[in-house]
């Protein structure tokens, strides 16, 4: 993983593990979604570093699999449906699972968000909705990202 | 002065220019009579050739190649403008390309690489069935099916080889080996279609014709039964066959990552097959442990380039493509530049007296590209105020009537679209403002008008640049088709 400013904040902040720092990193600077991966799907010092640690995660929210959920995809980009890539809605690779503190109120797929949890590492299976996740928030909020 | 006019007129081997010019010792005007002088001395070549090579960039119309062509010039360490593709240099003939199908005057990639592999226009989201075939109707294949220009060169004793990011058995690699109603019947037919087999299934049929040597792409996932795990690919095939095996089984040679691409053997007879992802190779941004388009062009053509009789190869770059539907410029271009390094390749291992290159796109996208930006601009950022007195833009980020700076690039549709739906159903919005910092970064997606998931084709205008015996041909303003015409000359003149 590229060291940048950024991450390094938001790493330090996390390793401090002050709730007032930590809140600073969740509203000042958002991780990036890839920055919680290698580039080859493995999980990034920084992830394994934050694990277990409230963190925010800047990105996009996939149009939910089921209505009135507390769960939703993150997204590093706006979720596409492609017919002319794909001949079937497929996830990307590069993903986070999110698990909100309450009933999502859907955004659209194309609007900024900041996603903000308790990061899990480890593959989980969700028995209500069937979806295989390795990376979630847990105990998550979220807002626009302005 | 005299000494330095007659040496223009030396140079351009005319004498048009008669006069002392004031402007005659600029790069600008040198340049140009260089150019000029190397366009008169130019002989067409009208031998025949023995191989040839078909580069398709998928969805890079002549929009999206100058953002490739900025991008790669500002990468090295050009202001990007006036940066040379290896396909624009003066020994390439170019034409501009019409591009739309039968019924369709957006096109899509099946109907415009099956108008390159056939010789005719096709109907829109099939591949290589004559005016009767049908899109997504079985019972129009019979009867229906093109010949293709693997087919007709494999009667003259060449290899064929095909090479994509894509999934292999999608549109535009397909097109070189498939006849088929639907583009997307890569892994299976409706049930009660008997005339035609799914699209994997023809390539490993045609392979095990001997109208295929090498095929090396995405796609795995085709290839295999469902559920079945095999070099990190797992298979979604529902009716349980293996075409990995059968392709093995008949002596097929086999890579799955980087590693095994390493491993081949390519002075071997025996077919060879790449499949490195269950659907699409990676992004040349992402891309890990699996070659780039150049790796597996050069590949391509030291294996082909042991029959003497010579070969047919198609490549394509297929996500520049996909970068745009996605409405994200960074990987559009990165993958551009992934294409026109494997031009690069495929020029430098090959004879230009022998080998007829052709590089093209099927069709352009709804990209934009806003003014009025200064010189350097970054094709990727913001569009840069004019500098009154320099060369290179001010470094100021024009601003819009809205007050907000806006990026050199857009779509006029897509995921980046500034209306966004809103709790009652409907679309508004304004637009986002955008730092520089944000504009460049790999995952931006560029701003764009009219909302939809997927940014679409246009009907735009693509270019074909070609070198080699019969060239020449390409010129002027030429219906997509025309392409295979000027292949089947120049293989048999």
């Amino acid at each position: 993983m590229p060291l940048t400013r950024r991450t390094l904040l938001a790493a330090s902040a996390a390793a401090l593990a002050c709730p007032g720092l930590a809140r600073a990193a969740d509203t000042d600077a958002p991780i990036k979604l890839r920055d919680l991966y290698n580039k080859d799907m493995s999980f990034s010092d920084l992830a394994q570093s934050l694990e277990g640690k409230r963190v925010a995660v800047d990105g996009y929210m996939a149009p939910p699999l089921k209505a009135e959920s507390r769960f939703f995809v993150l997204t590093k980009i706006p979720m596409s449906v492609c017919p002319f890539c794909e001949t079937e809605a497929e996830w990307p690779s590069d993903i986070l699972a999110i698990y909100t503190k309450r009933i999502v109120d859907v955004m659209p797929y194309n609007v900024r968000i900041v996603s903000s949890g308790v990061l899990e590492l480890g593959s989980f299976r969700d028995e209500d909705t069937g979806f295989l996740s390795r990376i979630r928030l847990a105990d998550a909020t979220y807002a626009r990202n302005a | 002065m005299k000494k330095t006019l007659s040496l223009v007129a030396m140079l351009a081997g005319t004498s048009a220019i008669a006069q002392d010019l004031p402007q005659q010792s600029s790069t600008w005007f040198t340049d140009a009579q260089a150019l000029l002088a190397t366009q008169i001395a130019r002989t067409p070549n009208t031998g025949t050739a023995k191989n040839v090579i078909l580069l398709v960039a998928d969805g890079n119309g002549v929009g999206t190649n100058y953002a490739t062509r900025i991008y790669m010039g500002q990468q090295n360490g050009a202001l990007g403008e006036e940066w040379v593709m290896p396909y624009e240099t003066p020994d390439y003939s170019s034409a501009l390309v019409k591009t739309y199908n039968i019924n369709a005057q957006t096109p899509d990639s099946a109907p415009t690489a099956g108008a390159m592999n056939s010789g005719v226009k096709q109907r829109f989201n099939l591949i290589n069935l004559g005016d009767g075939g049908i899109h997504d109707d079985c019972s129009t294949v019979a009867g229906n099916e093109l010949t293709v220009f693997s087919e007709i060169v494999t009667g003259m004793e060449k290899s064929v080889g095909i090479v994509s990011t894509a999934r292999i058995t999608h549109a535009t690699p397909a097109a070189v080996y498939a006849k088929t109603a639907n583009r997307n019947w890569e892994d299976s037919v409706p049930e009660g279609c008997t005339a035609q087999v799914d699209i994997a299934q023809q390539l490993i049929n045609a392979m095990e014709a001997g109208t295929i040597d090498f095929a090396m792409g995405g796609g795995g996932r085709y290839f295999l039964p469902d559920g079945t795990e095999m070099g990190g690919l797992k298979g979604r095939r529902a009716d349980g066959m293996n075409l990995i095996e059968k392709a093995t089984g008949m002596g097929a040679q086999f890579a799955s990552n980087q590693g095994s691409f390493d491993g081949l053997d390519l002075g071997s007879d025996a077919p060879i097959l790449g499949l490195y992802e269950n659907s699409h190779m990676m992004y040349e941004a992402d891309r890990t442990d699996e070659p780039s388009l150049a790796e597996m062009t050069k590949a391509a053509i030291e294996y082909l380039s042991k029959n003497e009789n010579g070969y047919f190869l198609e490549i394509e770059a297929g996500r520049v493509d996909h970068a745009n539907h996605a409405g994200n410029a960074a990987r559009t271009v990165t993958d551009g530049v992934a294409f026109a390094e494997a031009v690069a390749m495929a020029d430098e291992l090959t004879d230009d007296e022998d080998t007829l290159i052709i590089v093209t796109a099927d069709h352009e996208h709804a990209v934009a590209f806003n003014g009025y930006c200064g010189r350097g601009s970054n094709i990727l950022g913001l569009c840069m105020g004019v500098s009154k007195t320099g060369i290179e833009n001010n470094g100021e980020p024009n601003t819009a009537a809205d007050g907000k700076p806006y990026t050199v690039m857009g779509y006029l549709n897509g995921s980046g679209a500034v209306l966004v739906e809103q709790a009652d159903g409907t679309f508004s919005g304004t637009r986002p403002d955008v730092t520089q910092d944000e504009a460049i970064d790999l995952d931006y997606v560029q701003q764009a008008l009219i909302p939809m998931s997927s940014e679409t084709h246009s009907g735009e205008d693509v270019a074909v640049y070609a070198k080699g015996p019969w060239s020449h041909l390409f010129d002027g303003t030429v219906e997509q088709n025309y392409i295979f015409h000027v292949m089947y000359h120049a293989v048999n003149p």
